[in-house]
C-alpha cells in the first residue's frame, strides 16, 4: 500500500476538520448562550453556495468568505428571533431553518450546478518546513483559514473560561434567571451570541466551497457535515480545544472513502465506506450517553429552555 | 426565639421619622394579568434600619420588593433614594443605585465558584479573569462583615446557608446599601437564622439598610425596627419598634381576621402498624442518602419527620412510594411487602402519596381535575371518563374546590385549589381503600385559608384511622400537628419524641445536627 | 441596544379558538408572500409563478388527483412525526426510516411477488415496509429510552446510512433490487400482484383513504386510548408519570417504533403505488422531512395533518411543475415548506403570549404619571 497515500489523507481530514470545527464552534457558542440551534446543515449549505456566488461574481475569495459568514449570522438571525424573541420551540425552528437553507440553496445554486470556481484558496507554503515527511504537509500544508480555525478554537477556550464576557456567556446557558437578576440581558446576550455562532458556521461552509469541494453538487456539498459538528459538541462537552481533537477524528473518516476509493481498495463496498463517518458519530454519540449523564457531560443546563421572567 | 441577639448594635436611626428615607416608594401600583398585586402601596426605609414587609402567600410583597430592586416597574407610583426620584428600569439600574435583592430562590449558578457568582455581571470587572486576585477580593469583602465563605468552592457543593452567605456577599460586593431579604429563613435551620440575625445587625450597623420580607410573625417581632403588613395588595398597617409589636395583632392584620392554625391533637388510641420501615438505606452515586432508617406508622397516628431541605426527606418519600428502590432494607405496608414492587403495588397495598412537588408530580398541569383523577387508579384500555365524571364532581363539592367542573385545567387552579384536587383524589382511594397517606410539605406556599384547610384535612383523615406520615420543613406544622416527631438529619433518624412533649429547641438542635450524641 | 421600545409577552390562560385557525393560515400566507418577495427579488414573476402552482397543484383535474396521490406519502410521514413529536421526541429520521419502508416493500414484492394473491401480497408489503421502518428507529429509540441519547441526532444520522443503503442496493452490480440488463442502473419491478392500480387516470391510489383513515384512528387513540393517556402524561410532565408507576422507558421505544412504521408504511405505499420497485430517486424527494414540516404546521394533531398534508402535496406538485412550464427551479416548493414553518413558528408565540409592545419608562414618563 502506498504510504503517501495516507499521508495526503491525513492533511486531508485536517483541512476537512476546519469546516468541521468552525460548524461545531459556531454550535458550541450557540449552545453554550442555551440556544439549541439544530439549523447548522441548513446554514452551511446556504452560506456554502453563496460564497460560491460572490466569489464566481467578483472573483474575489475573500469577498466570497465576508458574504458566507454574513449569510451564516443572517439565517442564525431567523433562528435567534424565533427561538430568543418569539420565544418559539427551537428544536423545530432549527429543522425549519435546515429545510429552508436547504430549498434556498439549492434554488440559488440551480445556475451553478457542478461549476468550479476559478481560484481557490491555496494551502501556505513553509517551504522547507512542508517537505518535512509526514509531518511536514499535514502541519504546514493547510490555508490560511484553516489555521485561523485552529487559532479561532484555542481563542474561544480563552475567551469562555478567562474573560468576563465568557464568564457571563457561561452563566447565560447555565441559568439565565441568575444572570437576568444581575441586570445583564438575556436576549441581548442570546442572539448576539447565536449570531456570531451562524458567522463562523457560515464561514466553514465558504470555506468547504472555496477551499475543499469548489464546485457546487446541491445538498451532497455538506453531505451532513452540520449534524455532525452538533455532534461533535456533546462529543467535545461544550469545550472548544477538546472539538479540535474530534474534528480530526471525524475529518478522517469523511476522508476515509475517498482515499480507499483512490488506493483502489474495493473488497469494502463504497456505500459501506459512506456510512463510516456517520456510524462513527452514531457509536461515538451513544458511548458517551450515560443514564441522566448530560449534565456530567457539561452540556449547559438551560440548553434549548427559553427565558421568560414573568413566570407567575 | 426573641431577644437572642439584642445585645448587637443597632442602627443609630430608628428613633423618631426625622431622618430622612434611604428609600421610599410613594403610591405604588402593579397589575398582573387578572390581579392587583399591588395598589397604592406606601413603603419607606432608613438608613440602618431594619424594616420588614409581612404578609401572606400573595400578599404582594414579592412584588413590591421585585419593584423597588428594578425587576418589575410599577404601573404607577415613584419610587425616591434619598429623597430623589429614580427609574429603576432593570435590576442593573437597582444595583447602581445601591438597591440588591436576595431571592428566595438564589440567584447563583451551580457551576461557578462562588468568586465567579460574586463578580458575575459587577461593573467594574475587568475583560480578563484574574482568578486569585478575585478570590481575595470577594474574601476581603466577604470578613468585612463577618461572612465566611470559600471564594474557590464550587456553589453546587455548598448548603443552603452557605449559598445565602454568598448571595448576601454577592450584594454587598456590588456595593449595595440596601439589601431586600426576601424569605431568608424559609430554607434555614433556626441555629441558621440566628447566624444570620447577627449578620443583619452587623450590616445595619454600618448603616446599610435591610428590607425583610416574611410572613413569620415571632422572627418578624425579633428582627424588625419596624414592620409593614400587606394583605391582597395593600397596606393594612403599619407598626414601629423594635419588639413593640404583638404578633396576634399582627397576624390580624396579616389575614384580616383572628386565626387559629394550632389543631387539636386528639390523644386516640392507635391501632395496628400500617407501615413498617426496617433499616431502610439507600445510596444514590455513591452517597449515603439514606441510613437505616426504621419506624413504625399505625392506624390513626401521624408521624411526623421534622428536618432541613435536603436531608433526605423527598427520597425517603419515594422510596415508601415505590418510585425509588432502597439499597438495603424493607418497606412494608398492612404487613406486605412493598420493597422494589414498584408505585402500583404499593397503591395496590393503600398507599397514598401527596407529593411536595404537586404541579408537575402530583398532577399533570395540562389535563384536566377529571384526568388528573385518573392518574393513580387503574384505566381501561379504552379510557371511560364518562364513568368517572359523577365521581369527580362530588369530589369537587365535598373538598370545596373553586373550578369551573371536572374539565377545569391542573395548571389554572390557584395552590390551594390544586392541593385540594390531590388531596381529594389521595383520601378518596383509587386502586383499593387508602391506608397509609404519605404527605410532604402539604401547605407550603398556601395562604392561610387553604392552610386551615389542608390540616382540617390531614386530621379528619388521622381520625377516620388512616396512618399518616407528614415530612415537612415547616416545623411549627409537624409541632402542631404529629403525634410522634422523627428529625432526619443526613438521611438518618437523630431525634425521636412525642408530639406533646416536644421541644422547639431541642427538635431545632437536632434538625441542625447538633445532638446526635444526645439521642439515641 | 436601549432600544425605545420592548416586546412584553405575558402567557394567555386560554387561547381564543380563532387564533388555533388564524395562525397557520396567517403563517402561510405570510410565507407565500415572502417567497414573492424573493422571487421577484431573484427576477421570477411570483404571480406566474404561484398562480402557475396553484393552478397545477389544485385547480385542474390532473393537478389535484397528483396532490392526494402525493399527500397519500406526506401525510404518512407526517402522522409518523406528529405521533413522536407529541411526546417530545423529536424523531426527524422519518427521511431514513420511509427509505427502509420502501427497501422492504420491494424486497418483499420482489420475494413473494409470484407465489401470493394480490390481496395478501399488498398488506404484506405494507407490513413488511412498516417493520423495517420500525426496525431502523430501534437502536435510536432503545438508547433514548435507556441512556438518554438525543434522538434529534441519531435517527438524523441514521438517514445518511439509510441513503448509501439505498445507493448500494442500486448501484452495486448484481443487486438483487437491480433490474437488470438497463443502460442506467434502476429498481426491479415488483409483480402485479404487489401494486395497486390507480383510481381511474390518475396517479391516485387506495392508499390515500387507508392513510387518512389510519390519520384519524389515530387520532382517536391519543384522545380516548389508556395509550394515549399514557403519552400526554409523559410528554407533559415525566415526573407525574413517574409517580403514577407510567414507564417512560417502555412508552418511548413504542411511540418511537410507531413513529418508525409509520414513516416505513410511507415508504411501502410508493412501491404499492407510483413507483413499483424501489427508486434512487427517493433520497432527494425529501419526503420524510416535509412530514417534519407537515406535522409542526398540524401542531402534532393526527386529523389536521390530513389538510396540512394535502397542502404541502400541492405546493410540492406546483412546484414540480413549475420546472416544466416556467423556467422557475422547482426548489422553491421546499422554500416555502421551511418558510411556512417558520412563520407559523413566529405565529405560535401570538397563540401563547399576547405581546404588547411597551414603551420604554423614562423619569419624565414616570413623572408625567404622578
Amino acid at each position: 500500500m502506498n504510504s503517501n497515500i495516507w499521508v495526503l489523507m491525513s492533511a486531508d481530514s485536517v483541512a476537512l476538520a476546519t469546516t468541521l470545527i468552525l460548524a461545531a464552534l459556531g454550535a458550541l457558542f450557540t449552545e453554550r448562550s442555551g440556544v439549541l440551534n439544530l439549523g447548522i446543515e441548513g446554514i452551511l449549505l446556504t452560506s456554502a453556495i453563496t460564497s460560491f456566488i460572490a466569489a464566481d461574481s467578483s472573483g474575489s475569495i475573500w469577498l466570497g468568505l465576508v458574504v458566507g459568514s454574513l449569510l451564516g449570522a443572517v439565517l442564525a438571525g431567523i433562528h435567534a428571533v424565533l427561538a430568543v424573541t418569539l420565544r418559539a420551540n427551537q428544536i423545530v425552528s432549527g429543522l425549519a431553518l435546515v429545510i429552508f437553507g436547504t430549498g434556498l440553496a439549492n434554488f440559488l445554486g440551480k445556475p451553478y450546478e457542478g461549476k468550479n470556481i476559478e481560484t481557490k484558496i491555496l494551502p501556505l507554503s513553509f517551504g522547507p518546513l512542508t517537505d518535512i515527511p509526514v509531518v511536514g504537509p499535514v502541519l504546514f500544508g493547510q490555508d490560511p483559514i484553516t489555521y485561523l480555525t485552529v487559532a479561532l478554537a484555542v481563542g474561544a477556550s480563552w475567551y469562555l473560561f478567562r474573560t468576563r464576557p465568557g464568564l457571563e456567556l457561561r452563566a447565560t446557558g447555565d441559568d439565565p434567571a441568575t444572570v437576568d437578576a444581575q441586570g445583564l440581558k438575556v436576549s441581548s446576550i442570546r442572539i448576539r451570541y447565536t449570531l456570531a455562532g451562524g458567522a463562523m458556521v457560515g464561514l466553514g461552509g465558504s470555506w468547504l466551497m472555496l477551499a475543499e469541494s469548489a464546485a457546487w453538487h446541491q445538498a451532497a456539498t455538506t453531505n451532513g457535515i452540520g449534524w455532525i459538528a452538533l455532534a461533535l459538541v456533546v462529543f467535545a462537552s461544550w469545550r472548544p480545544i477538546r472539538l479540535i481533537a474530534g474534528a480530526i477524528l471525524f475529518g478522517f473518516t469523511l476522508q476515509l472513502p475517498f482515499t480507499l476509493q483512490a488506493e483502489n481498495i474495493t473488497f469494502i463496498p463504497q456505500a459501506f465506506l459512506q456510512m463510516v463517518p456517520y456510524a462513527v458519530t452514531l457509536i461515538s454519540l451513544i458511548a458517551l450517553s450515560r443514564p441522566g449523564s448530560s449534565n456530567a457531560l457539561g452540556a449547559p443546563r438551560a440548553l434549548g429552555t427559553p427565558f421568560v421572567r414573568d413566570e407567575r | 426565639m426573641s431577644n437572642t441577639s439584642s445585645e448587637v448594635a443597632k442602627g443609630p436611626h430608628h428613633s423618631g421619622g426625622a431622618a430622612p428615607s434611604a428609600l421610599s416608594a410613594r403610591n405604588i401600583t402593579k397589575r398582573f394579568p387578572g390581579v392587583l398585586a399591588n395598589d397604592n402601596v406606601d413603603f419607606d426605609v432608613r438608613p440602618g434600619e431594619v424594616h420588614t414587609l409581612l404578609g401572606e402567600n400573595g400578599a404582594g410583597k414579592s412584588t413590591l420588593a421585585a419593584m423597588l430592586c428594578g425587576l418589575y416597574q410599577p404601573d404607577s407610583g415613584t419610587i425616591a433614594r434619598n429623597g430623589a426620584p429614580v427609574v429603576l428600569s432593570s435590576p442593573r439600574a437597582g444595583l447602581s443605585h445601591g438597591i440588591a435583592m436576595v431571592h428566595q430562590h438564589f440567584r447563583l449558578v451551580e457551576r461557578f465558584t462562588v468568586a465567579e457568582n460574586v463578580v458575575l455581571g459587577s461593573r467594574d470587572l475587568s475583560y480578563t479573569l484574574k482568578r486569585a486576585e478575585l478570590n481575595d477580593r470577594v474574601a476581603e469583602v466577604a470578613e468585612r462583615y463577618g461572612l465566611p465563605v470559600d471564594p474557590s468552592a464550587t456553589v453546587g457543593d455548598l448548603s443552603v446557608g452557605q449559598r445565602q452567605r454568598v448571595e448576601i456577599v454577592k450584594a454587598l460586593y456590588q456595593g449595595a446599601e440596601i439589601l431586600l431579604l426576601d424569605e431568608p429563613t424559609a430554607v434555614l435551620v433556626p441555629a441558621e437564622v440566628e447566624k444570620l440575625f447577627e449578620n443583619v445587625h452587623a450590616m445595619t450597623a454600618t448603616g446599610k439598610s435591610i428590607v425583610f420580607i416574611s410572613h413569620k410573625l415571632g422572627e418578624v417581632v425579633e428582627i424588625s425596627d419596624r414592620v409593614t403588613v400587606l394583605r391582597n395588595g395593600r397596606v393594612t398597617g403599619h407598626v414601629s419598634g423594635r419588639g413593640s409589636a404583638d404578633t396576634r395583632e399582627l397576624a390580624r392584620l396579616m389575614v384580616g381576621r383572628d386565626i387559629d392554625l394550632a389543631v387539636q391533637r386528639a390523644s386516640h388510641a392507635t391501632g395496628h402498624e400500617v407501615l413498617q420501615i426496617r433499616d431502610l438505606s439507600l445510596t444514590v452515586n455513591g452517597i449515603d442518602v439514606l441510613s437505616n432508617i426504621s419506624f413504625n406508622v399505625h392506624e390513626g397516628e401521624m408521624v411526623g419527620i421534622a428536618g432541613v431541605a435536603g436531608n433526605g426527606q423527598k427520597e425517603l418519600a419515594d422510596t415508601i412510594a415505590g418510585l425509588v428502590s432502597p439499597t438495603s432494607g424493607s418497606v412494608s405496608i398492612g404487613g406486605s411487602m412493598s420493597t422494589d414492587r414498584g408505585p402500583i403495588a404499593a397503591r395496590e397495598l393503600g398507599l397514598a402519596y401527596v407529593p411536595e412537588d404537586r404541579l408537575g408530580m402530583g398532577l399533570v398541569p395540562s389535563m384536566s381535575i377529571l384526568d388528573n383523577l385518573l392518574l393513580t387508579r387503574d384505566r381501561d384500555t379504552v379510557v371511560d371518563r364518562a364513568s368517572v365524571r359523577p365521581e369527580a364532581n362530588r369530589l369537587i363539592d365535598q373538598f370545596e374546590i373553586k373550578a369551573n367542573g371536572p374539565e377545569h385545567l391542573a395548571r389554572k387552579l390557584s395552590g390551594g385549589n390544586a392541593q385540594k384536587v390531590l388531596l381529594a383524589r389521595e383520601l378518596s382511594g383509587g386502586r383499593t381503600a387508602t391506608k397509609l397517606l404519605v404527605v410532604c410539605s402539604p401547605t407550603r406556599g398556601l395562604d392561610v385559608g387553604a392552610i386551615e384547610t389542608v390540616r382540617r384535612l390531614l386530621d379528619d383523615a388521622r381520625s377516620a384511622g388512616q396512618a399518616i406520615l407528614l415530612i415537612s420543613e415547616d416545623l411549627d406544622e409537624i409541632m402542631s400537628l404529629a403525634d410522634r416527631i422523627l428529625v432526619l438529619y443526613r438521611g438518618a433518624i437523630v431525634h425521636e419524641t412525642a408530639g406533646e412533649s416536644a421541644q422547639l429547641t431541642t427538635v431545632g438542635a437536632a434538625m441542625a445536627g447538633l445532638s446526635q450524641e444526645v439521642q439515641k | 441596544m436601549n432600544l425605545p421600545f420592548r416586546l412584553a409577552f405575558e402567557q394567555r390562560t386560554e387561547t381564543p379558538r380563532r387564533l388555533a385557525v388564524m395562525v397557520p393560515l396567517l403563517s402561510v400566507l405570510a410565507a407565500i408572500v415572502a417567497g414573492g418577495i424573493f422571487l421577484f427579488a431573484t427576477g421570477y414573476s411570483p404571480f406566474e409563478t404561484y398562480s402557475n402552482m396553484l393552478s397545477d397543484g389544485f385547480f385542474s383535474s390532473t393537478g389535484i388527483t397528483d396532490t392526494l396521490g402525493l399527500s397519500t406519502v406526506l401525510i404518512c410521514t407526517g402522522i409518523a412525526a406528529a405521533f413522536a413529536f407529541q411526546m417530545n421526541l423529536y424523531n426527524i429520521g422519518g427521511e431514513g426510516q420511509l427509505y427502509l419502508g420502501m427497501i422492504g416493500g420491494a424486497w418483499a414484492g420482489l420475494f413473494f411477488g409470484d407465489r401470493l394473491p394480490g390481496f395478501v401480497m399488498i398488506p404484506v408489503v405494507l407490513l413488511v415496509g412498516a417493520a423495517c421502518g420500525a426496525l431502523w428507529i430501534a437502536l435510536p429509540a432503545f438508547v433514548r429510552a435507556r441512556l438518554g441519547t438525543s434522538e434529534i441526532v441519531t435517527t438524523l444520522l441514521l438517514t445518511y446510512i439509510g441513503a448509501s443503503l439505498v445507493n448500494h442496493f442500486i448501484y452495486r452490480a448484481g443487486s438483487y433490487f437491480r433490474a437488470p440488463n438497463t443502460l442506467f442502473p434502476q429498481g426491479r419491478q415488483v409483480p402485479d400482484s404487489a401494486m395497486l392500480s390507480p383510481l381511474g387516470d390518475t396517479t391516485m391510489y387506495p392508499t390515500f383513504f387507508m392513510v387518512t383513515v389510519l390519520a384519524v384512528f389515530l387520532w382517536w387513540v391519543v384522545r380516548r386510548t389508556e395509550f394515549g393517556y399514557r403519552i400526554q402524561v409523559i410528554s407533559d410532565s415525566p415526573r407525574a408519570a413517574r409517580y403514577a408507576g407510567i414507564s417512560a422507558q417502555r412508552t418511548t421505544v413504542q411511540v418511537m417504533m410507531i413513529s418508525g412504521a409509520l414513516s416505513g408504511l410511507g415508504g411501502a405505499t410508493l412501491i404499492v403505488g407510483t413507483f413499483g420497485r424501489l427508486d434512487p430517486g427517493i433520497v432527494v424527494l425529501g419526503y420524510g422531512y416535509a412530514g417534519i414540516v407537515i406535522a409542526a404546521l398540524a401542531r402534532n394533531n393526527m386529523a389536521a395533518i390530513i389538510v396540512s398534508g394535502i397542502l404541502f402535496a400541492g405546493l410540492r406538485t406546483g412546484g414540480d411543475k413549475l420546472q416544466i412550464s416556467t423556467d422557475t427551479p422547482i426548489h422553491i416548493g421546499v422554500m416555502l415548506q421551511g418558510a411556512i414553518l417558520l412563520f407559523a413558528l413566529g405565529g405560535e408565540a401570538f397563540r401563547r403570549y399576547r405581546v404588547r409592545v411597551v414603551r420604554a419608562q423614562t423619569a419624565t414618563a414616570q413623572g408625567a404619571a404622578q
